[in-house]
């Protein structure tokens, strides 16, 4: 590793966000993401920047699949779990994406319902969504579920996500009220993108209880980390 | 309970996508922040004062619902040139024209997009909180 690049990835492992390199094991030669941006005197294409991404935000480290001669080393940061409203269901989903391993925030700007009585040990923060995740720098290790039951807070909070690498973009909802929620949300201009929401949220256990919903969107969430979203 | 459609009449949806003295004054005497902690609605008011005490510029900036947003828009169409007096008066008069279905405050006709909140309770904060800000900036000078 040249030390001019060794300093780039210093700067961004520095800067907080999830790093990987990649190293031609033919010649050296090598490529750096820093979660947004790739550099470096390594081409990858599309799919191997995709595969590469992939092992970075489940932290994995070893041989490209697919590939024979590049070498991913992957330097992710806990993946973070932005839960937008703090409601019941979050009550509980905040502390066990927390034992998961994930560092976890919770955005409200109703200070009734984001009290550190109702989240104790929990990152809270008392802003509106979109405010909140601008302040957050979101990327590709995170994950933002919109909980609040309330589409004036629900709605920016999911337009910011769907303008960030965010890996994972989930919304409570039933089918009725997602399809209302995709109207909106193309109209204000992120139609491209609303197929990435995963709604209605977290993977179908038929709990129906806040608790047994908050492990549905978790399992969801730790799925997508390591399967992507198919 | 009434619709709630009934509500978010194109009136309401015009004045609060008009926005009208949405943003913020180079050089205010007095602002105030106020929140509704139960539905995250916030309205920052700014302005500025004459001797006399009444507005000479106003100007606000709202997250929140169409109901907030609107009434800020009214705010910004009517409160210039009005005092600390007057908007006490009008404030008083939006309280009764949503709980007790009065007419609107004299100057202030507008506010009668507002009457079909009265059968909405939990909303009539959605549209008292400009005015409280604004009262609340008024009094801070």
């Amino acid at each position: 590793m040249k030390w001019a690049f060794y300093e780039r990835l210093q700067t961004a492992i520095a800067a907080g966000g999830s790093t990987a390199v990649v190293t031609r094991l033919s010649d050296g030669a090598q490529a750096l993401f820093d979660g947004t941006r790739w550099d470096g005197a390594l081409a990858l294409d599309d799919d191997q920047r995709a595969g590469v991404q992939r092992m970075l935000i489940g932290d994995r480290s070893g041989i490209l699949p697919g590939s024979d001669q590049l070498f991913v080393r992957s330097y992710a940061r806990p993946p973070r779990l932005i839960v937008v409203g703090a409601a019941h269901i979050s009550q509980f989903l905040a502390p066990m994406a927390a034992l998961a391993g994930f560092e976890v925030v919770v955005i409200d700007p109703r200070r009734a319902f984001a009290t550190t009585e109702r989240f104790a040990g929990v990152r809270l923060i008392n802003a509106w969504p979109d405010e909140a995740l601008e302040t957050l720098k979101l990327d590709s290790t995170c994950a933002v579920v919109t909980l609040t039951h309330d589409p004036k807070l629900d709605d920016p909070a999911l337009i910011a996500a769907l303008n960030s690498p965010a890996y994972y973009v989930g919304a409570l909802g039933s089918t009725r009220t997602h399809a209302k929620r995709v109207a909106r949300l193309t109209e204000a201009g992120v139609g491209d993108k609303v197929a990435r929401i995963h709604a209605p949220v977290g993977l179908d256990l038929g709990g129906r209880a806040p608790r047994e919903i908050a492990v549905s969107i978790l399992a969801e969430v730790v799925q997508v980390r390591y399967k992507g979203a198919n | 309970m009434a619709d709630a459609s009934a509500i978010y009449h194109q009136a309401i949806k015009s004045l609060a996508s008009d926005a009208v003295g949405h943003g913020a004054l180079a050089a205010p005497d007095a602002r105030a922040f106020l929140d509704n902690p139960l539905c995250g609605d916030c309205v920052e008011m700014q302005v500025t004062t004459l001797r006399s005490g009444a507005i000479s510029a106003l100007a606000h900036h709202v997250r929140g619902c169409l109901l907030c947003r609107a009434a800020a828009s009214v705010i910004g169409k009517h409160a210039t040139g009005a005092t600390a007096a007057d908007i006490e008066r009008v404030s008083a008069g939006v309280i009764e024209l949503l709980q007790k279905q009065a007419p609107a405050p004299a100057g202030w006709e507008e506010l009668a997009v507002f009457a079909p909140v009265h059968g909405h309770p939990s909303r009539y904060r959605c549209v008292q909180l400009p005015f409280e800000a604004l009262l609340a900036a008024l009094r801070s000078t």
